[in-house]
């Protein structure tokens, strides 16, 4: 029972040392959230709790309104009809699908190959980036057009 | 001999650099852009609480920098919403008074049309018939002028009839 305790005890001591691992499981934890968030509402019913604050104080549709919709209808295999809903929707999901794919491999590989660390950290950090900025350009773009 | 680690700072820093990178995905979504601030602020303290504490302890700063770092950046990103919201509802702000000019032009345009147009309009009511003819501008000038002269030959533009 002591050794159990122990043993627990070495293992969360150590996943206490590794704040990459823990980053990647909340990171994968939280687009996990996401999904379920898009799958748990319903585009026919139309009662998604987020609403466009954008919209509500200028009156237009930004660039972003339906993202929600698009993704749950990604999620129920309507790609075509999410396109509708936003362009830039496949994009996104696509994006966040990708990075819970990233957390998990990137969290096997630093497990697997402590002697890389450093690097693989550097790589997730460039790669992570510059596939934040291709995917979410065209928000930015919106964005600082206008400020 | 295992060296022993000082990682003072750093749970603070891993809650802020999570934090800081949540916010820096909701601030470049503009329907949320604007809520974006709140988390960012949060990560800003979790950032800077961690740095000084790893900063006292000569533990690892890099996490808590991050957090820090990309925090403040998100926050700008957030705050740069406001501008984007204030300028759109400013040039919506423009459209209400845009209609308003559009419609009074058509209104000035409708007004002197009619006023332009030969009008007659024929009122029966009871076996009395009142018939009121309006002519164009320059022919009520005249019409005017003639009156004023004593012209009673002049059309005064209303008719009874019995």
């Amino acid at each position: 029972m002591t050794l159990l305790k122990l043993k627990n005890s070495i293992r969360q001591s150590r996943f206490r040392n590794e704040p990459y691992l823990v980053i990647n499981i909340i990171l994968a934890g939280v687009i996990i959230l996401i999904m379920a968030y898009s799958g748990i509402f319903s585009p026919q019913k139309d009662n998604y709790p987020v609403v466009c604050i954008h919209e509500k104080i200028t009156g237009e549709p930004c660039v972003s309104c339906g993202l929600s919709h698009s993704f749950s209808l990604i999620l129920r295999g309507k790609v075509n009809e999410a396109y509708k809903w936003n362009r830039y929707g496949m994009r996104v999901f696509l994006f966040f699908g990708g990075q819970l794919f990233l957390r998990i491999i990137f969290s096997f590989l630093y497990l697997k190959y402590p002697s890389t660390r450093k690097q693989l950290i550097l790589f997730d950090i460039v790669g992570s980036s510059l596939l934040f900025v291709f995917t979410f350009l065209p928000f930015l773009i919106y964005i600082f057009k206008f400020s | 001999m295992e060296e022993v680690k000082n990682n003072s700072g750093q749970n603070l820093g891993i809650a802020a650099l999570i934090t800081a990178i949540l916010t820096f995905v909701l601030a470049v979504i503009p329907c949320v852009g604007l809520i974006a601030i709140i988390p960012g602020i949060i990560a800003i303290v979790l950032g800077a609480v961690g740095l000084s504490q790893a900063s006292r302890n000569d533990s690892p700063q890099g996490v808590p920098l991050a957090g820090l770092i990309i925090g403040i950046i998100a926050v700008m990103i957030s705050f740069s919403q406001i501008f984007v919201a204030g300028r759109i509802a400013r040039r919506a702000d423009k459209w209400p008074q845009k209609i308003e000019n559009i419609v009074n032009g058509v209104q000035e345009n409708v007004v002197k049309d009619i006023q332009d147009a030969n009008v007659s309009i024929k009122v029966e009511s009871n076996g009395d018939t009142v018939t009121i003819i309006t002519s164009d501008k320059k022919n009520k000038e005249q019409t005017l002028e003639n009156l004023e002269k004593g012209n009673r030959s002049a059309n005064d533009s209303v008719k009874v009839k019995k």
